[in-house]
Formats: C-alpha cells, structure tokens, sequence
C-alpha cells in the first residue's frame, strides 16, 4: 500500500489510505441492502395497517393462497443460495467449473421460482384490484419478484463473465458481492413467505 | 458572566411581559380554549429566557470578542470544554421539557375527559362542504352548526371522499375527518357568537372556501331550532341574531341577516313546494340535506346562504340561458340543471373555476334524487 | 472500482455499429437520441401491454406520460454517459484503461459533462441547486402575490395550490437535500485525506439523477389539469385522485430519492474506509460528522418515501387499493398509512436537512472564533443522539390526523427531548464564541445569525409537541412560521454561510466581503419581518394552504408580502456577489481564513488528485490557540508549508475586516 503510494506520480490519485479492513464495495452492498430491508419495512407497514389495525380478514374472502406451491417455490430459491455459495467457494479453490456449474445453476433455480410466482399469478383467481388483501399481496410478493429480477441480471452477468475467464481465487469480489445481495433476496422471501402465506 | 446573567434576567423581564400582552388568541369561545391560552403563555414564560440568553451570548460576544484593529490577540485561548458546564446544559432543559410536557399532558386529559351529559353532533365532511347531523333530532341535517351554550359536545366526524378536517379557532379545537373511520372531538362551548368552522386540510380547489358558519346560542333558543330541524320546519323566525358577534369573521352580520332572511322566505315557501308536487319537496330536501349543495350555494327558498358557488336565486336562470351554455348543457332550464348538477364543468358560468363542485353527483345522487332536486331547482328559479 | 480494472481481461477489438461517433459517444449528442428512443419504448410497450389487456383505447395519453416520466429520463441517464463503464465492465467486455479522461474539470464545458472527481461533481451539485432555489423563490413570490390582499384573483385556487406544493418540493428535494451533499461532496474527501470518493462514478449518477427529479417537477406545470396542487406532502386519497401532474412528483421525487440514497451510500464508505492514517473518528472534523450521521438517516429512512410514492403511483395509475377507503367492495384500504409511512421518512428529512448545517456551522465558528470546538465529544454525541431520536417522532405530525389518540403521547415526549441534544449543540457554539477572536466577517455572521434564528425555530418547534397547543395551531400559518425559521433560518443560512466560507476554496477567488454582509443584514432583517408576523396571524387561526383568507388578516399579509419582495430581492445581491467575484474576484490563497482541517492545506481551487500524497493526521481539527499544534502533516514538502496548518502561523495571509 504504502509502497504504491510512493510509486505513483502526478498522473494518477495518490493510492488511497485503507483506514478500515473492510472492502468497500462489500460495504456498500451491506449499506444498500439496510435501504432494500427498509423498502421492504415500508411494504409491511402497508401489510401491518391492513391486516392489523384496520382488522381486515387474510386472505380476503372467498380467497385462499397456494401454500404448498409457494412451499416448493421457498425451497426452490433457497437452494439457490447454497448453489451460489458453492460457486464462491469453488473460484477461492481456483476451481473454475465449480463457479461457472454454480453460477449457471443458480441462474436457472432463480428463474424457476420467477416462472412459477407468475404462474401463480395466473391462476391464483384474485386481482391486486379486487380488495385491499390483494393490493397488499401482489404488492409483497411482486416487489420481491422485482428484487428477483434484479438479482437475476446481476447473476447473468456473473455468468457471462465468469465463462470469459474472469475472477481468480484472489480477485472475485465482482461475484461475491452480487452473491451477497442474492442471499439476501433469498433471506427476504423466507420473511414473505411466513408473513403473507403462512401466518 | 455576571453581566450576562444580569442581562439575561433583565432581557426576560422586559420580553415576557411584551410576549404575554400580545392578543395573540382569537376570542376563547370554550372550556377548551381557556386552557391552552394558559398553556401557552406559560410556554413563553419557559422559553423566552432561552432565547433571551442565545442572543445575549450572541451579541456580548460580537461587541466584546470581536477582532479589534490592532489586535495582539491572534488565537484565543485553548478552552476544550467544561464537564460541569455540559452537564448543567443537559440538565437543566431536560428538567424544563420533563416540567412542559407534564403539564401539557394534564392539560390534553381535561380537555378530551368524556363528559355524561355530552350531545352527540355528526359533523359530514365532502368536497367542499359541512354538513351536521343531530341523533338528537332523528338526524337531520343542516348546512348550519348551532349549538346550546354551555353543554358539552362529541362531534363525530366522518369524510365522504378526501381526508378534510374541521376547526373553528375560537374553539382551539381541530381534528381531521378521515375516509373510513370515525374520528371524534370534544368542545364545550362557553361563549355566545357566529364563528366560522374551517376545513383546514387540503382537500382540493375548493379548500380555501370550505367554511360553514357556527351559532353558539342560548339552550332554550337553542332546542326551538332544533325541535324546527326536527319537524323539517324552517328555523323559528326571531332566532335572535346571536349577542357578541365575532368582528371581521367574514362577512358575519351579513349571513346572520340572510340567514333570517332564508328562514322567513323559506317559511312562506313551504306552501309553494308542496303545491309544486312531492317531487320539488324531495328534492329541497336533497338540496339542504343529503347533497350538502346548500354549503356552498344561495337559495332563498332553501334558506341556504353558501357563498363557493354561483348563488342560485340569482344566476341559475341567467346562466342557463346563455348561448353557450344553452348549446352545451341543453337548451331547456331542466336539460340545464340536470347537466349542471351531474356534469359541472361542462359549461363553467364565468367568475367561477373548475375543480370546486364535486363532479360525482352523477354517481353519488339516485336518478330519483336528481331528478327531484331539478324539478325543484327548476321551480324556485327565478 | 478498483477492483473491476484488476479484473479486466486483455482488450479484445470489437466491431462497432456504424454511428457517427457524435452518437455514439457519451454526451448530449446521444442523450438526445436517447430520449427520443425513450420516448418510443414508453409509447410502445404501454400500447403492448394495453393491447394485450384488452384496455380500450390502446394509446392512452395518461398511460403513456406515466411511463414516459419513468423510462425517458433513465434512458437519458444512459445516454450522457452514466454507465459505460458498468456496461462494458457487465458484460465481460474490456473496461477501459484508467485514463483520467473523466476526471477533473479543463473548460467550463467539462462542468456539463459526466465527470468523477468529486470537486467537479461538488460544484455541479451546488450551482444545480442553487439554480432550483430561485426557482422556489420565484414561487414564493407569486405566492406572496396572491396572498398580497384578500379576494386577490391573481392566480386560481388549483394554481396556487399547485404553486405551494411545487415551492416546497423543489426547495425541500431539490435544494436544501441535494445543496448540502453538494458542499460536502467537495469538501469532505479533502477534509478526511482521501483522493475522491469511494465510488467515483456512481457519484456521478447520483448527480444526473438530480436534475432528472427537478425536471420532471417543473414540467408539471405543463401537464393538463396543472401541476401537483396537494403540497409537499401529497396526502392519500386526495394524490391518488389529482390530475395527471401528481405523477411528475411522484416519479420526480423517486428520482431525487435514490440519487441522495446513493450519495448517503458513498459517503458513509468513503468515510469508513478512506480516511489518511491517524484520522481517528474522533480526529474527524465535525462537517464529516455530521455528514455522517445524515447519511445514516438518508440510507435509513428515504426508501419509505420511495414506498410511499410506489403506493400513490400504483393507486392512481393501476387502481390498487392502498388508500380509499370507503365502506363497500375491496375498498379497504387504510388512510393513515400514507401519513405513517410519508413522516416516517419526512421527519428524519427535516434533520438530514438541518445536521449538514449544524457540521458547517461547527466549522465556521471554530475558525472564525479561533478556539476549538467547546466539547468536541458532546458534538459528536448529539448528532448521533438527534439520529436515533429522529426515528422516534414522526406522529408529531399527525397529532390532528386522527389517528388513535395514545399514540400522541409517546410521540410527544420523544419530540420534546429533542431539544436536549439540539440544545447542547446551541451551547457549546456559544461557549466557543466566548473569550474568542471573533472574526466578524459574512460567513460568520451567517453562523450568528443561524444561531439565533434556528434557536427561535427550534423553539416553535418544542412548543408544536405540545399536543394541546399543536391541536390549535397545527394547519395555520404558525407552521408555515415554523416551518421557515428552521428552514431559512435554518438551514439556508447554514448553506449561505458553508457557500461563502468555502467559495474561495472551490473558486479559487475571493467574494467581496462588502457585498456579502450587505446580503446578510437585508436577508436576516426582512426575513425576520416575513415570517415573524406568521406566528401571530396562525395562532389567530389564520389557515395554511388557502389562496383566499379572511378580512382581518390583510394588514399582516400586505406586509409580509412587501417584507417577502425585499427578501428575494436580497438574494440577488448574493447571486451578482457569486457571480462577478468567480469570474473576476480577487486570487484567493490556498488557507485564507487560517483554517485547520485538511482542504485548507492544500492549494485553490485543489490539484486534480487532491494530493500528491496523502497527508498524515497527528491532532485534533481544532486546535486553536494551542501552540505549534498541527492536524495534519504531509510527507513531501512540495506541499505547502506544514506551519500554515499551525494555528501559530501569523504572518500568514491574515484578512482584516
Ligand atoms: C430543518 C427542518 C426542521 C427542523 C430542524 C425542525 C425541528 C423541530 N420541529 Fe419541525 N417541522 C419542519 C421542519 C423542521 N423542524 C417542517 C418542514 C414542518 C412542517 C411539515 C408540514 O406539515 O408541511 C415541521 C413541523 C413540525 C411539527 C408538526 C406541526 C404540525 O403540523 O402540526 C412539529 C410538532 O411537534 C415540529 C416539531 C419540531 C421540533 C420539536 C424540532 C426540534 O428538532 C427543535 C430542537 C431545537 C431547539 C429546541 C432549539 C435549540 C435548543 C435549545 C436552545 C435548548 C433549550 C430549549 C428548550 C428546553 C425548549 N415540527
Ligand atoms: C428551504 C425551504 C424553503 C424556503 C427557502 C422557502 C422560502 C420562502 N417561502 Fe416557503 N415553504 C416551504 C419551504 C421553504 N420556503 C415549505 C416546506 C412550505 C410548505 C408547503 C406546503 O404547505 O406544502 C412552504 C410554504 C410557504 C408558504 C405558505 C403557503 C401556504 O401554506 O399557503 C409561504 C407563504 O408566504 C411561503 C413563503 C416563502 C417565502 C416568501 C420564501 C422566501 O424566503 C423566498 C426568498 C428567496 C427568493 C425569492 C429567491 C429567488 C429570488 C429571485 C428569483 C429574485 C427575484 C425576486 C423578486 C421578483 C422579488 N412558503
Ligand atoms: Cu376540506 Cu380542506
Ligand atoms: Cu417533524
């Protein structure tokens, strides 16, 4: 470090001081999923009102949610985090199919649960129109079918890059962070999932 | 700092009783008013020193400390803090606040303390106007808020569309009308007058002029009007015009005048409507009930006086019969009226703007009740 | 990032699609094209989805706008160039090498360009800012125009309602927010010793995405049926029922939103992971500070205005059912949520909006007064506490919505104590003034006169958590009063004073001092006059938010009104005093005011890179009148002299009043 800074000349910034040991654009993942947990807060105050204080029965009536499927459905995407994990640990391995399988796997687990969400969509019989209880229901679960989507670009591109050969077993934050941000999707459905399906 | 504090005691002494004689309420017309003007003046008493202090510093600071030319001094002296110091600025605003809101929490339990003998009045928020109901006399409505001196009242409020809010200053009172529930306020009024009742949340075009007069008024007067309300009569004539008539709420005198003027025309009236058929009846009666148009309209025969939109007894048939009007809302009076009521802006009488009447009669009236409030509108044009 | 260049494979050559290089190069050029292009998807996909939908008719001029207002200004971030590098880097492709191409700024020109360094950015940040408060200021005035007499038929009800709500969301998210990251954008790097921010070009988005919210803002104005008329605070149900202007601020504000979201973000790393060595947080100038704690509130508490715009946008636009609320099918929603959620956000906003204030004033004073900062710990300690009680409050603004009474209580109580940690701020400023060296010139009379007008303010404020007391004058221009003595009193002094202190940093040049206290004297004497009589006419029972009021308030509002003319003509003076003193000021030295902190020891306006190494800290940012102390050292003496670091440095440039 000190060593760099030394080298450098007018031509470039002076290498910066590292005053923490955390890496920073780990940090800022950290930070900005704090933002993501409170858009999230926001959805389930609108949940909170609805369900609690204004009493409203869940479901509406004459409606009911397809838990078991939903049930496949968390299983499916918390997989996904295990196929992402074993994809980082294959690349601190050098083990580059491992990352370029777990990648690839973890893509198609994440698309998988965004197919069967819309499905459920189709022909869950209920419009987010239809009564608060579904303005609430497509709200919560399509905001996290958009954080889904997110992810998936972001893991799409992991895969693309890792198939033209990058990251090494000491430079791989460029998948790692997008995995922590997939782990936290996956993390923010399991609270979906309990709140709107089983409780 | 002797100086300071000696200024800031004298300071005090000089702005407290400045801040304390400033008329700074509007008349104190309730139980409940009475004891926020005391609240408040003891908040000045508990802050003025605060702010006398920040700007004695302030000032004795600039006038003492400040760089004179030729000055040796070029830093001042290296002062990092004062434990005793902070603590004693920590304290003493945390005793001060402990001691305010102590008292401000005793002053909110007696003014919202439920009273047996309260009357219950159902305040209906729209856009734009009032519309009060009393159980007490099978609900009917009135454009009008009277009220007996004296007795304690539950105003339950409700809104028919946005969220509107409903505040008469003289009061000190205030609380919004929310879409979907019930919300409810206590006053008990103490002082005979006219007060305006202002809604005070935006709530559209319209807010600004959503406004319904208040008659605080002797018991006794004030169960003959409500015995009238009831029976669907027209007020007594001689509702005297209330004592301590509010200077400068807008025109005041004036709509206690017309109000009476209403009353009486409305008595000799009574008699044209139901020889002009059941349906005019119903129909004045959507006009100062139900529909609320009499918050915001002037008709004589309906005894309403609302100034937000055109008045009645005089521009109804004149606008209806401007050409451009007779080619978009119909060429007769009634094709007018009824395109008038459900389709406001269609055709906008100059002087007024879009966006105040509500365009949602078309839905929120019965084709029944349309229908009879524009025969009735029809026959009382003049 | 860094880590992204080390990353980069070999270039590989690609073919390119045949564009004159005009578009296809980053700039304006292609942004136009952009937009264009913007404009078609917008208009193509609603048309797709409508047909699909069977939604008759398929071309829907509200629809389309709607998404327009999203897509258009997105498509324009692309366009300028806000993401290349992301793109390229997204999908494997050789990132380009480090040339600093993009950093720094030569011409004038390079200011209208996406840039990275974080000065350049700064001072962006700053002019688009101030640009938007002569905006709200000129609204201000029709406002005052209006309300000049009684019966005033100068603009209709729904214009003025449309009016007001504009002046405020353009002063609230496109000044005081974006002005004070814009400051310490520029500042705060120098002052912790780092080259720039952690993140360069995500610092650069968050500026493009500024201009895109306040864009949208003002071309509400052209939308049919007006601009937004249901004020800052764009209360459901009555936002969901307003004509098609409401969108532009609800989609606007999620511009200005995310922009100052990630702006938090960056801060909070660079301050985390960039400070020289020795920079301990309790070494941190108390502008990083307070930055820091405001970043806190921003990442924390934005997103629930950001939900609550989704909600009004998905009410309004795909009939969902958040907010009506009326007895009947599915109409179930909740009323209340709406204020829950909005000052769930919008009470923090009013510290974001005033503790990047309280870090310059600490500045200004320390330096002005020559002494240190009097209990540089407490400080430190308030921010932090005035953060975690911020979150505690936000039905102090409800106390008349309705909602269920006990809740009041609590609310009322949190409130309150905030005067504590706000109170020993006030002190300790006061006790640094004391036995001072008063430096009595603009920037510290604005500090002064924040001082004491932000005290009155806060002050109103304490007695509006009084809930007996709020229940009378909640609603009536005694909040509008309130309102300004923190906001203008507040924080545009703040923002005045930060401006002037640092101009000749930024600039390079010195203001006139004449001109400058001429600017505050006419600023602290007719804002005094314009919203001190507000406290009196809204305890009277004066209402807010009407164009039209009774008889017995014209004589105040005639003079309020004449008060308020002269109050922005006074900026004027201000805005000639910027002017003229950049284009032809008088060279400023590199450490005028004999300041400390790290930006003082290096030259103005500061190299491209900030340093050529950087500096290491040996002492607290205050230490006045301590002898030969020193808070930073650099390695290599082609830096300037270590002495005009030291508070014992005389000879140094000293400037007289
Ligand atoms: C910069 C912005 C800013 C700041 C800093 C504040 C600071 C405070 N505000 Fe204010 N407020 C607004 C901006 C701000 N406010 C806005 C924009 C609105 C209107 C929103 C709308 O409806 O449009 C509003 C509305 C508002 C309300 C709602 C009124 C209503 O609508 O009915 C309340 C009620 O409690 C309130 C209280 C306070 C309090 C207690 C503080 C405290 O933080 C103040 C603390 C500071 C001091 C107290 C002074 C210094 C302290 C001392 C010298 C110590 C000793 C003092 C005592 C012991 C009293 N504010
Ligand atoms: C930082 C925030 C900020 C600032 C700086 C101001 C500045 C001013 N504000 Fe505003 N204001 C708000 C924030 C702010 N306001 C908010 C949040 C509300 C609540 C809105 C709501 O209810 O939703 C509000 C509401 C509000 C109202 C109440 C409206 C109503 O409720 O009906 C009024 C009325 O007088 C007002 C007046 C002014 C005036 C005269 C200024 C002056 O200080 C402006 C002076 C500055 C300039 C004028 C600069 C521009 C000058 C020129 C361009 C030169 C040309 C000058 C002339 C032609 C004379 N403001
Ligand atoms: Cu109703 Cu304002
Ligand atoms: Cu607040």
């Amino acid at each position: 470090m000190e060593a760099a800074s030394v080298a450098h000349d007018q031509h470039g910034p002076p290498e910066a001081h590292r005053s923490s040991r955390v890496h920073a654009p780990t940090l800022g993942m950290l930070l900005f999923i704090i933002s993501e947990v409170m858009i999230f807060g926001a959805f389930f105050t609108a949940y909170f009102f609805i369900r609690v204080v204004t009493h409203d029965p869940w479901p509406a009536h004459g409606t009911k949610l397809p838990v078991a499927v939903a049930g496949v459905n968390t299983a499916i995407l918390v997989s996904s985090s295990l196929t992402i994990h074993w994809a980082l640990h294959s690349i601190r391995k050098g083990n580059r199919f491992g990352l370029k399988a777990g990648m690839v796997a973890t893509f198609l687990l994440g698309l998988t649960f965004l197919t069967i969400q819309i499905n459920e969509y189709i022909h869950i019989g209920f419009a987010p129109q239809d009564s608060a209880q579904g303005t609430i229901f497509y709200s919560l679960t399509g905001l996290h079918g958009a954080h889904v989507f997110i992810g998936l670009c972001a893991l799409a591109i992991v895969s693309i890059r890792s198939f033209r050969g990058h990251y090494s077993p000491e430079h791989h934050e460029g998948m790692e962070v997008p995995g922590i941000y997939w782990h936290f999707v996956d993390a923010m459905w399991i609270v979906v999932y309990t709140t709107v399906y089983i409780l | 700092m002797l100086q300071i504090v000696v200024a800031v005691v004298i300071g005090s002494a000089i702005l407290i009783p400045l801040t304390l004689i400033v008329p700074w309420f509007p008349a104190k017309a309730s139980a409940q008013a009475g004891r926020i003007h005391t609240l408040y003046d003891v908040l000045l008493i508990a802050t003025v020193p605060i702010f006398v202090l920040v700007l004695t510093v302030v000032g004795y600071s600039m006038w003492k400390f400040r760089l004179k030319p030729n000055d040796t001094r070029v830093d001042g002296p290296p002062i990092h803090g004062n434990t005793r110091l902070e603590v004693v600025w920590t304290a003493l605003p945390a005793v001060l606040i402990i001691g305010l809101v102590t008292y401000a929490y005793t002053v909110l339990r007696s003014n919202e303390a439920s009273k047996p003998t309260a009357m219950t009045v159902n305040v209906t928020e729209r856009q734009f106007a009032f519309e009060f109901s009393y159980p007490e006399a099978g609900n009917k409505v009135s454009p009008t808020l009277y009220l007996p001196l004296g007795r304690p009242v539950v105003f339950k409020l409700r809104s028919l569309d946005v969220i509107h809010s409903f505040f008469v200053p003289e009061f000190s009172e205030k609380l919004d009308a929310v879409p979907g529930i019930t919300t409810t306020l206590r006053v008990t009024p103490t002082r005979l007058g006219r007060y305006p009742a202002e809604c005070t949340e935006l709530c559209g075009a319209g807010h600004g002029l959503m406004r319904a007069p208040v008659y605080v008024v002797e018991p006794s007067v004030f169960q003959r009007w409500l015995a009238a309300l009831k029976a669907n009569a027209p007020p007594p004539i001689g509702t005297p015009a209330p004592k301590a008539v509010q200077p400068g709420v807008p025109g005041s005198g004036k709509s206690v005048a017309s109000a009476a003027a209403g009353s009486s025309s409305a008595g000799s009236s009574s008699s044209t409507s139901t020889s002009a058929g059941g349906a005019a009846a119903a129909g004045k009666a959507v006009f100062t009930g139900a529909s609320g148009c009499s918050g915001c309209h002037t008709l004589a025969d309906a005894g309403a006086s609302g100034t937000v939109g055109p008045n009645l007894d005089v521009r109804l048939r004149t606008d209806c019969s401007m050409p451009a009007s007779k080619r978009i809302r119909g060429a007769t009076l009634t094709r007018c009226i009824h395109t008038a009521i459900v389709n406001p802006y269609a055709y906008i009488p100059n002087g007024y703007t879009k966006g105040v009447m509500p365009s949602t009669f078309g839905k929120t009236l019965t084709p029944s009740q349309t229908q009879s409030l524009v025969s009735y509108l029809a026959s009382v044009a003049k | 990032m860094a880590t992204a260049v080390s990353e980069a494979v070999p270039v590989r050559t690609r073919t390119r699609v045949p564009l004159p290089p005009k578009l296809r190069a980053p700039g304006w050029y292609r942004a136009a094209l952009f937009e264009v292009l913007g404009l078609g998807f917008a208009f193509g996909i609603t048309a797709l989805i409508r047909w699909l939908q069977h939604i008759h008719p398929i071309v829907s001029g509200s629809a389309v706008t709607t998404v327009a207002l999203i897509v258009v200004p997105l498509f324009f971030i692309v366009g300028i160039g806000c993401c290349d590098y992301w793109v390229y880097w997204a999908i494997g492709r050789p990132t380009r090498p480090e040339d600093h191409s993009t950093h720094g700024a030569r011409t004038w020109r390079d200011y209208f360009r996406v840039n990275t360094d974080h000065k350049v950015i700064g001072i962006q940040y700053t002019v688009t800012s101030f640009f938007f408060l002569f905006v709200g200021g000129l609204l201000a005035m029709l406002i005052r125009v209006q309300l000049a007499k009684p019966g005033m038929q100068f603009l209709t009800p729904e214009q003025y309602n449309g009016v007001f709500s504009v002046h405020a969301t353009v002063l609230i998210f496109l000044f005081v927010i974006p002005v004070f990251a814009g400051l310490a954008n520029f500042v705060l790097p120098l002052m912790i010793g780092a080259p720039d921010m952690a993140f360069p070009r995500l610092n650069a988005l968050s500026y493009w995405l500024l201009p895109m919210g306040g864009v949208l803002m003002l071309m509400s104005f052209l939308a049919p049926g007006g601009s937004f008329a249901s004020g800052w605070t764009a209360y459901a149900p009555l936002s969901t029922t307003m004509p098609l202007g409401q969108m532009f601020f609800t989609v606007g504000v999620q511009f200005a939103g995310f922009s100052s979201i990630f702006t938090a973000l960056n801060f909070l790393v660079t301050i985390i992971t960039m400070r020289a060595p020795g920079m301990s947080f309790f070494r941190m100038p108390l502008l990083v500070w307070a930055n820091f704690s405001t970043s806190l509130l921003v990442v924390i508490a934005t997103p629930f205005i950001a939900s609550s715009q989704f909600f009004v946008l998905l009410d309004r636009a795909l009939g969902f059912h958040f907010f009506d609320a009326f007895v009947g099918a599915g109409k179930n929603g909740n009323v209340l949520m709406y204020q829950h959620v909005f000052w769930f956000y919008s009470h923090p906003a009013v510290y974001i909006m005033m503790l990047p204030g309280f870090g310059i004033i600490s500045e200004i004073i320390a330096t002005k007064s020559r002494k240190p900062i009097f209990g540089y710990r407490m400080m430190a300690f308030s921010l932090l506490a005035i953060v975690i009680l911020g979150f505690t409050v936000w039905a102090h603004h409800m106390f008349v919505s309705g909602m269920s009474p006990w809740i009041r209580i609590p609310m009322m109580i949190t409130t309150a104590i905030i005067a504590i940690p706000t109170g020993i701020k006030i002190f300790s400023w006061l006790a640094t003034l004391w036995r001072g060296v008063l430096h009595l010139d603009t920037p510290m009379l604005f500090a002064l006169g924040f001082l004491t007008m932000f005290t009155l303010g806060g002050i109103s404020g304490v007695m509006l958590a009084m809930i007996p007391f709020d229940i009378h004058v909640s609603q009536t221009y005694f909040i509008v009063a309130h309102i300004h003595y923190v906001l203008f009193g507040g924080s545009l002094f703040t923002i005045f004073a930060g401006v002037y202190y640092w101009f000749p940093k930024m600039t390079g040049r010195m203001f006139d001092d004449r001109l400058g206290k001429l600017h505050f004297w006419l600023t602290f004497i007719f804002f005094n006059l314009t919203f001190g009589p507000m406290h009196l006419i809204g305890i009277q029972g004066m209402p807010r938010r009407v164009a039209e009021y009774a008889e017995k308030f014209a004589a105040w509002n005639l003079f309020i009104s004449f008060s308020a003319f002269i109050l922005g003509l006074s900026t004027l003076v201000f805005l000639y005093n910027m002017v003229v003193s950049w284009r032809r000021g008088p060279r400023a030295a590199a450490n005028p005011w004999r300041g400390m902190t790290l930006e003082w020891q290096v030259s103005s306006p500061p190299p491209v890179f900030n340093f050529d190494h950087v500096p290491t800290v040996v002492g607290g940012p205050y230490e006045y009148g301590v002898p030969g102390a020193v808070h930073g050292i650099f390695k290599k003496p082609e830096a300037p002299p270590v002495a005009a670091g030291s508070s014992s440095g005389v000879a140094t440039q000293e400037r007289q009043e």
